[in-house]
C-alpha cells in the first residue's frame, strides 16, 4: 500500500498522473525507431514500421521492409516494400494500414500485410508530389489529409466513401507551413496551419486568419501543434518555449506553460480522460518527456530510449525498443481509494476487507465507520469502479473482493454492476495478455464496444478466444458464435494449400447447422478467392435453395443454378435464372437447355406469351409443335395483322401448320375463314357497311337485315349452313325487322325444320299477338298446348290438353288459370282429371 | 389486387435490369372473405396451371399453407388428390423443414387438411348453381366477397355495393338454401319484421323510447337487407325465366344422369344455333364431353363447326385450350384406358416430375365420370319428390339430382381417414400417383382439433361446393374452413379458357 502510489506524480493540486508498464517489448528491432516511419493504431491497436524509408544517405537499391507488430511486439507481418516512396502511414478505424506514397497513391494493407486495395488522392497531388500526410479519425470514418509540394491541402474525410476535397489556397504562401493539423467541427474537417507567426484555418470554401486568445507576445513561429483525441482542444508550441492550451475553436484559452526549451519537440499529444476537468499535454523531445497542464510545475520524465507517443482516449501510450508504457491521469475512484491517508468510503472498505482477512476486529471498526456515514453503497461502487481502472489482476482482485465484502452488508444492492465488472475485467485481462497484445483500458473498451472488440479479434484470426468470449458473455448465437464461425470459415477457404474436400468437410464439421450461419456467404468468399469448386461444395450445405442460386449464377454455373431453382420450387427464382441463361447462352443452346427442363420451359413459354411473341414461335418451331404453331398464326391473323392480305397470309400459315399437325378440322375451319374474310371484304366493297370480323352467322344476319336475301342464301349454300340454323337465323332477323309479311312468306316457303313454336315465341317477344296466333295453329300437336298458352288462349289450351289426356299438360294449363275468367276452364280440367282417374 | 400482380411479376421486371428500382414483395397471400372462407384471389391460377402447365403459383400456395401452419400449428393429418395438390404439399413440407421454427412444438388447432385439384371434378363446377349464394354469384358475380346490385335490384336509380358474408344476418340464413325455399323464407321474415314494427302500436312513451333506442336500428338494418335480397331474388327470377331456365336445368340433369344424350345434344346444338350465349353453350358442351367421356367424333366436329359459325373462328383456339385442359375432348376409339394408364404410370416413375405436365397435356384426359358416379353413388335414387326444404344429403345443392363429386370424395376420405377402399375411384380419376395421406402426427391431435378441417381447392371452388360441405359439417359435426385460389363458377372457368379478340 505504501508503495502503491509511488509512481503517482502530482500535477498541480488536484491531479495525479501515473505511468505504468504494459509490456516489455521483445521485438527484435535492428534499427532505431527514429530511422523508421512509425504508425500505431489507437485502442491498443497494431504498430506498423517501415524501415529504411527513402533516406538520402542509404543506397536506393535496398528495398525497405514493412513490418507489422501487435502492441506487445509480436510480429504479425513482414513484407518487402516494392512500391514507390512512402511519405506517411496510418491506421484506419477498421485497422487497415494506409500508406500514402509520394505520388499521392494510397495503398491499403490488412493487419496481416495482405494488400487490400489502393486509391489515388487526385491528379493535383500526383503532379505536385506529397510533402506531408496525416491519417485522422472522426465520427465519419478515417480520413486522409495531404499537403502537396505546391503547399496546397487535399483531404478526404472518409476513405471508405472517397470524396476528395481540395482546400482553398493560403494567399501568399511561399514555403511549407511549420506545422499543421486537422480539426473536426460540426461534422466538417478543417485544416489549421501555422506559417511564421500566423495561423490560418482552411475550411471547404475559405481561408481565414485566426489568433489564439491570450497568446504570449514575442512568438515568431509555431513549432508544433496538437489536437485532442475528441477534437475539443488544441495545444500550440511556440518558438519561445511556451505551450498554449485552449479550445479547438480558438475561442477560449485554458492555460499556458513556459517550459523554457526552445528546441522543437519531437511529438506533442494531449493526455486527458473523458469527463475529467484536468487538461494536460505530453511533450516529448529526444531524451525528455514532460507533462504540462494548468499548474506552475510540470512532471518530467527522462527517456532512456527513442520513444514514440500514441494518443489514446484516456491517456497516452509510449513505446520504445524495449518497453511499452501507459501514461494517464489517475481516475477519481482510484485516487480516492489509494491517496495517502484517504478517508473516502472506498478506501475504508478496502481497509476493512484487508483486516477481515487478517481476522482482526478492526474490520468491524472500519465497516461501522462507513455505515455510520451511510456511505456503504458508495464505497462498494467506488471499489468496483476502481477495479476497472487497475491494470494488474492482483489489485483488481483485492478491490473486487472488497466490493463483494461490502455488498454483504447491504440490502438489495443490485448485483449486475459487480457481475458485469467481473466479466469485463476477465475479457480485458484476456485480450491484454502478451500473446494477444490489445492493451485496452476499461474506458476504451466501453467506447469500443464488445462487438468491435470481437471484430478485432476476428481480424487477428484469434477465433478460439473470440468464441470463448462470446460463450462466456452468453452473447446470442447469431451475433456471437455463429458470426465468428462464419468469419473463420471465410478465412479457412483462403487456405490454398488445403484441398477443396478437406476445407469443405472441416467447415461443415465445425459449423454444422449452427443457426445464423450462411453457407452461401462463405461460398461467395471461396468464389472470391477463385475456388469455384469449393464454393459449389459449400453451397451443397446451404439448406435454402434460394440462397444457392444467385451465387451459382455469378459463378456462371447457370445450368446447375437452374436445377437448384427448379428444386426449390420457387418460380421467381427459376425466372431469374432463365433470364440470366437467355443472355448468357446462344439461342440454340438456351432452347436445348430448356428442352430438358419442362417446368422451366413452360415458365418461359408463359413469359414469351406476354413479352416476346416471336420467340414463342421459334420455340414451337424447334419442337415441331405444329398444333401450337397453327394456333400462333391463327391468333396473329386477328391480333397482330391489320391488312387483309396479311391476315389471309397468317391464316394460310395456320392452315398449313394444322395440316402438318394432322388436325384437318382446324385446317378446314381456317380455310373457311380465309374464304369468309375475302368475301366479307368484297361485301364491304360492294354493299358498304361493316362485315369484316363478323362470324358467319352474323354475316348472314347482317345481309338479311340489309335486305340482301339472295346474297344471304348464296352465302348459306357456300358455307353449308344447316337448315335449322338458317331458319333460326332468318326468323330472328325478320322478327327484329318486324317484317311480318316476309316472315309469313318465309314460314310458308317450306316445312319448318324447327317447328312453328319458335315463330309463336318470337312474335310474342315482339308483342305481336295477332301474328303469333297465325303460327299457333300450325304448331305440331306435342307443342300445341304451350303455343296456345303463349298466345294466351287458355280455354283452347285446356281443350287440347284434355284431348291429349296428358297429365303434365293439364297441370301446366291449370297453373295458367289465374283470373276469374279462367274459372270455368279450371273446373273443366278438374273434371277431366277426375274422369281420367276413374278410368 | 393489382399491386400483388405487379409484384409477383418480379421475374420479368428484372429483364430491364433497372438497378435503381428495388422491388419488395408484398407477400399477399390470404384474404379472409368470410368466417370460414379464405381466398388467395388468384383467378389466374386456373388458366395458368391447368391450361398452361405453369407451376409458378404452387410456391404461392405452399407459402400460404406455411403461413397458416405458423399461425395454427402443424396439420397432423393431411390428405390430398391431384398433381398440384401433391406438389404444393411437398413444397410446403420442404418449407417447413427449412425453417425449423417453433411451430413443430405447437399444439395443432386444425386437425386435418384436404387438398384437392380442380381438375379432379370439373362437373360440379360446370353445373348451374341453384343454391342462393351460388345463384347470386352466377347472376351478379360476387367479387372478393362483395357484389354490385344494380338498379333493378335496389329499386332505385343507383347501384349498391353489398358485402355478402356472415355479418349479413339475412344473407347468412339463406345463403346455403335452395333457391326454391328462399322466397318463402324471405316473405316469412318480412312478416316477422312487420310484426315487430307493429308492436309499436299500443306502446307507452317509455316503451317507445326503449324501442327506438334499442331495437329500431336493428330492425331498420334488417329491413334494408331484406328488401335488397328480395330485389335480388326477383331479378334472378326475371333473368332465369327469360332464358328458359327449367329447360336448361332439365338438360343438365339428363347429362349428369346419362340418359337422353341425343336429345341433350340437339338441345345444345339449338342453343348454339340461336346464339343464346357463347359461354353457356361452351359450358354445356364441356359438361356433355366430361359426363360422356368425350364427344363422339361426329358430334365433336359438328358442334365445333356450329360454334365457330355462330361466334367466329378465333374459338378454334378456345377449343384447342379446352382439349388441352381435358374439358372438351373427342372419344378416342383406339386408346383404351389401360393403355393410357400404363403410359402415365411410366412417366410418373420418371424422376423429373415436371415431365409429366407436358405428357399429360398431350394425352387425352379421360374423365370416367359415369363410372365414378356409379361407384360413389353421386346420383341419388329418389323415391317421390326430393324435399328441398329438409335436405337429406349434399345433393340438395343441385336440386337433389347430383351429389357434388368433390364433396363426396372429401366426405369419403374423412370417413375412412385414408384413401383405403377408394383405390378404384382414384384409379378412375387418373390419380393413382397423386393421392396421398400423411398422418405422422396423429397422436398429438386432440379430438377437438380433428373436427376442424381445412379444405384447399386448387383452381377455385364454387359456392355450391361450399354450401354442400357446410351441410356435411352440420350433419357430421365437422367444421370446415375453405381455402381456395379463388371462388369460381362455370362462367369464370369458361372465360378463363376462351380466346377473346382484343
Amino acid at each position: 500500500m505504501d508503495c502503491y502510489t509511488a509512481n503517482w506524480n502530482p500535477l498541480g493540486d488536484s491531479a495525479f498522473y501515473r505511468k505504468y508498464e504494459l509490456y516489455s517489448m521483445d521485438w527484435d528491432l535492428k534499427e532505431e525507431l527514429r530511422d523508421c516511419l512509425v504508425a500505431a493504431a489507437p485502442y491498443g491497436g497494431p504498430i506498423a514500421l517501415l524501415r529504411n524509408p527513402w533516406r538520402k544517405e542509404k543506397a536506393a537499391s535496398v528495398r525497405p521492409v514493412l513490418e507489422i507488430y501487435s502492441a506487445s511486439g509480436v510480429p504479425l507481418a513482414s513484407l518487402l516494400w516494392k512500391s514507390g516512396p512512402v511519405v506517411s502511414m496510418g491506421w484506419s478505424a477498421e485497422e487497415e494500414l494506409l500508406c500514402v506514397q509520394e505520388d499521392g497513391a494510397v495503398l491499403v494493407y490488412g493487419l496481416h500485410g495482405d494488400f487490400r486495395r489502393h486509391f489515388s488522392m487526385g491528379n493535383e497531388v500526383l503532379q505536385n508530389r506529397v510533402l506531408d500526410a496525416r491519417i485522422f479519425h472522426t465520427e465519419l470514418g478515417s480520413g486522409v489529409a495531404i499537403l502537396t509540394g505546391a503547399h496546397r491541402f487535399t483531404l478526404s474525410a472518409n476513405v471508405g466513401d472517397l470524396k476528395l476535397r481540395r482546400m482553398p489556397e493560403v494567399p501568399g504562401l511561399q514555403s511549407a507551413p511549420s506545422c499543421w493539423t486537422t480539426l473536426f467541427q460540426e461534422r466538417v474537417a478543417h485544416i489549421l496551419l501555422a506559417v511564421g507567426p500566423d495561423l490560418y484555418l482552411l475550411d471547404h470554401a475559405t481561408c481565414s486568419t485566426v489568433t489564439p486568445p491570450g497568446l504570449p507576445p514575442g512568438v515568431t513561429s509555431f513549432l508544433q501543434m496538437a489536437v485532442s483525441f475528441t477534437y475539443r482542444h488544441l495545444a500550440l508550441f511556440t518558438d519561445t518555449g511556451c505551450i498554449w492550451m485552449g479550445t479547438a475553436s480558438l475561442t477560449d484559452k485554458l492555460c499556458e506553460f513556459n517550459c523554457n526549451i526552445r528546441a522543437p519537440p519531437k511529438q506533442m499529444v494531449w493526455c486527458s480522460r473523458p469527463r475529467s476537468k484536468e487538461r494536460a499535454v505530453v511533450v516529448a523531445w529526444e531524451r525528455r518527456l514532460m507533462v504540462v497542464g494548468n499548474a506552475p510545475e510540470s512532471i518530467q520524465f527522462v527517456l532512456d530510449e527513442d520513444s514514440y507517443l500514441v494518443p489514446e482516449l484516456d491517456g497516452v501510450r509510449i513505446f520504445s525498443r524495449s518497453t511499452h508504457e501507459f501514461l494517464h491521469e489517475v481516475p477519481v475512484a482510484s485516487e480516492e481509494i489509494f491517496k495517502i491517508a484517504s478517508m473516502a468510503p472506498g478506501a475504508l472498505l478496502l481497509e476493512a476487507q484487508k483486516e477481515y482477512e487478517k481476522e482482526s476486529q478492526k474490520a468491524d471498526e472500519y465497516l461501522r465507520e462507513i455505515q455510520e456515514l451511510g456511505q456503504l453503497t458508495q464505497a462498494v461502487q467506488q471499489c468496483i469502479e476502481a477495479a476497472g481502472h487497475e491494470h494488474g489482476p492482483d489489485m483488481q482482485k483485492s478491490l473486487l473482493r472488497a466490493a463483494s465484502f461490502g455488498k454483504c452488508f447491504l440490502d438489495r444492492f443490485p448485483p449486475d454492476s459487480f457481475v458485469r465488472m467481473c466479466q469485463d475485467l476477465r475479457v480485458l485481462n484476456a485480450v491484454r495478455d502478451y500473446h494477444i497484445g490489445i492493451p485496452l483500458t476499461y474506458s476504451q473498451y466501453k467506447q469500443l464496444t464488445i462487438q468491435v472488440l470481437l471484430d478485432r479479434l476476428v481480424l487477428r484470426r484469434l477465433y478460439p478466444l473470440a468464441i470463448q468470449i462470446c460463450e462466456y458473455l452468453r452473447l446470442p448465437e447469431v451475433q456471437g458464435v455463429s458470426r465468428i464461425l462464419a468469419h473463420w470459415a471465410c478465412y479457412k477457404v483462403q487456405q490454398k494449400d488445403v484441398s477443396d474436400e478437406d476445407v469443405a468437410r472441416a467447415i461443415n464439421q465445425k459449423l454444422g447447422d449452427t443457426p445464423g450461419v450462411s453457407y452461401s456467404d462463405i461460398a461467395a468468399r471461396a468464389y472470391g478467392c477463385g475456388r469455384t469448386e469449393l464454393a459449389i461444395k459449400l453451397l451443397e450445405y446451404e439448406p435454402r435453395s434460394g440462397e444457392q442460386v444467385p451465387l451459382l449464377l455469378k459463378m456462371k454455373r447457370s445450368k446447375l443454378a437452374l436445377n437448384k431453382a427448379i428444386e426449390s420450387g420457387d418460380t421467381d427464382l427459376v425466372f431469374t435464372v432463365l433470364l440470366h441463361l437467355k443472355n448468357e447462352l446462344n439461342r440454340g443452346d438456351f432452347f436445348m437447355t430448356l428442352r430438358n427442363q419442362p417446368m422451366a420451359l413452360s415458365l418461359y413459354r408463359q413469359f414469351c406469351k406476354h413479352q416476346e411473341l416471336e420467340t414463342l414461335k421459334d420455340l414451337y418451331n424447334q419442337d415441331d409443335n405444329h398444333q401450337e404453331l397453327g394456333s400462333f398464326h391463327l391468333r396473329a391473323s386477328y391480333a397482330a395483322e391489320e391488312r387483309i392480305e396479311g391476315r389471309v397470309a397468317a391464316l394460310q400459315a395456320a392452315a398449313d401448320a394444322f395440316y402438318k399437325a394432322k388436325n384437318e378440322f382446324a385446317a378446314k375451319a381456317t380455310e373457311d375463314q380465309m374464304r369468309l374474310l375475302r368475301l366479307q371484304r368484297r361485301l364491304e366493297d360492294e354493299l358498304g357497311g361493316q362485315f369484316l370480323d363478323l362470324s358467319l352467322h352474323d354475316t348472314v344476319t347482317t345481309l338479311i337485315v340489309g335486305g340482301h336475301n339472295k346474297r344471304a342464301e348464296q352465302l348459306a349454300r357456300d358455307f353449308r349452313i344447316p337448315d335449322k340454323r338458317l331458319w333460326w337465323l332468318k326468323l330472328t332477323a325478320l322478327a327484329d325487322l318486324e317484317d311480318w309479311e316476309e316472315l309469313e312468306k318465309f314460314s310458308k316457303s317450306k316445312k319448318s325444320p324447327i317447328g312453328y313454336l319458335p315463330f309463336v315465341e318470337i312474335c310474342m317477344k315482339q308483342h305481336n299477338k295477332y301474328e303469333a296466333k297465325k303460327y299457333a295453329s300450325r304448331v305440331g300437336p306435342e307443342q300445341k298446348v304451350k303455343a296456345l298458352l303463349l298466345v294466351g288462349d287458355v280455354a283452347q289450351a285446356a281443350d287440347v290438353a284434355i284431348e291429349h289426356r296428358n297429365e303434365a299438360e293439364l297441370s301446366l294449363v291449370l297453373s295458367h288459370c289465374t283470373g276469374a275468367s279462367d274459372g270455368a276452364t279450371a273446373d273443366k280440367i278438374q273434371r277431366a282429371r277426375a274422369q281420367a282417374q276413374k278410368k | 389486387m393489382h399491386v400483388r400482380w405487379c409484384l409477383r411479376k418480379r421475374g420479368s421486371m428484372e429483364v430491364r435490369g433497372d438497378e435503381y428500382v428495388s422491388c419488395d414483395e408484398w407477400a399477399f397471400s390470404l384474404l379472409p372473405l368470410d368466417v370460414d372462407l379464405l381466398s388467395m384471389e388468384l383467378p389466374e391460377f386456373f388458366r395458368d396451371y391447368f391450361l398452361e402447365g405453369d407451376q409458378r403459383w404452387i410456391n404461392t400456395v405452399a407459402q400460404a399453407l406455411h403461413l397458416l401452419s405458423t399461425l395454427y400449428g402443424p396439420f397432423p393429418n393431411s390428405y390430398g388428390i391431384g398433381r398440384c395438390a401433391r406438389m404444393s404439399y411437398e413444397l410446403w413440407r420442404k418449407l417447413e423443414e427449412e425453417e425449423e421454427s417453433e411451430t413443430k412444438s405447437r399444439r395443432p388447432e386444425i386437425g386435418r387438411i384436404f387438398l384437392l385439384d380442380r381438375d379432379m371434378d370439373f362437373v360440379t363446377a360446370l353445373c348451374s348453381q341453384v343454391v342462393y349464394e351460388g345463384l347470386v354469384d352466377d347472376t351478379f358475380r360476387i367479387k372478393c366477397g362483395s357484389v354490385d346490385f344494380g338498379p333493378e335490384v335496389t329499386s332505385s336509380d343507383k347501384s349498391l355495393k353489398v358485402l355478402l358474408n356472415a355479418e349479413d344476418k339475412v344473407f347468412s340464413e339463406i345463403r346455403n338454401e335452395h333457391f326454391s325455399n328462399v322466397f318463402g323464407f324471405l316473405s316469412q321474415k318480412a312478416r316477422n319484421l312487420q310484426a315487430q314494427y307493429d308492436r309499436r302500436r299500443g306502446m307507452d312513451i317509455k316503451q317507445m323510447k326503449n324501442f327506438v333506442s334499442q331495437e329500431l336500428k336493428g330492425l331498420k338494418q334488417e329491413h334494408r337487407l331484406l328488401s335488397l335480397h328480395i330485389g335480388a331474388c326477383e331479378s334472378i327470377m326475371k333473368k332465369k325465366t327469360k332464358q328458359d331456365f327449367q329447360e336448361l336445368i332439365k338438360t343438365e340433369h339428363a347429362l349428369l344422369e346419362g340418359f337422353n344424350i341425343r336429345e341433350s345434344t340437339s338441345y345444345i346444338e339449338e342453343h348454339i344455333d340461336r346464339q343464346v350465349s357463347p359461354i353457356e353453350s361452351l359450358r354445356l358442351m364441356c359438361l356433355l364431353s366430361i359426363t360422356e367421356n368425350g364427344l363422339i367424333p361426329k358430334d365433336y366436329r359438328s358442334l365445333k363447326t356450329q360454334y365457330l359459325q355462330s361466334y367466329g373462328p378465333e374459338h378454334l383456339l378456345t377449343f384447342s385450350n379446352l382439349r388441352r385442359a381435358g374439358l372438351l375432348t373427342e372419344q378416342a376409339p383406339g386408346e383404351t384406358l389401360t393403355a393410357v394408364e400404363s403410359k402415365v404410370s411410366r412417366l410418373v416413375t420418371d424422376k423429373a416430375a415436371g415431365k409429366i405436365t407436358d405428357a399429360f397435356s398431350s394425352l387425352a384426359k379421360r374423365s370416367n365420370f359415369r363410372a365414378i358416379s356409379k361407384k360413389l353413388n353421386l346420383i341419388p335414387r329418389v323415391d317421390g319428390e326430393y324435399d328441398l326444404k329438409v335436405p337429406r344429403d349434399m345433393a340438395y345443392v343441385f336440386s337433389g339430382a347430383y351429389v357434388p363429386l368433390s364433396c363426396r370424395i372429401i366426405e369419403q376420405v374423412l370417413e375412412r381417414r385414408s384413401w383405403q377402399g377408394l383405390e378404384e375411384v382414384v384409379r378412375l380419376l387418373n390419380c393413382s400417383e397423386c393421392s396421398f395421406t400423411d398422418m405422422t402426427k396423429e397422436d398429438r391431435a386432440s379430438s377437438e382439433s380433428l373436427r376442424l378441417i381445412l379444405v384447399v381447392f386448387l383452381g377455385g371452388c364454387t359456392f355450391s361446393e361450399i354450401s354442400a360441405l357446410r351441410f356435411l359439417g352440420r350433419e357430421k359435426g365437422y367444421r370446415f374452413i375453405f381455402l381456395t385460389t379463388a371462388v369460381t363458377n362455370s362462367a369464370r372457368l369458361m372465360e378463363a379458357m376462351s380466346e377473346v379478340k382484343t
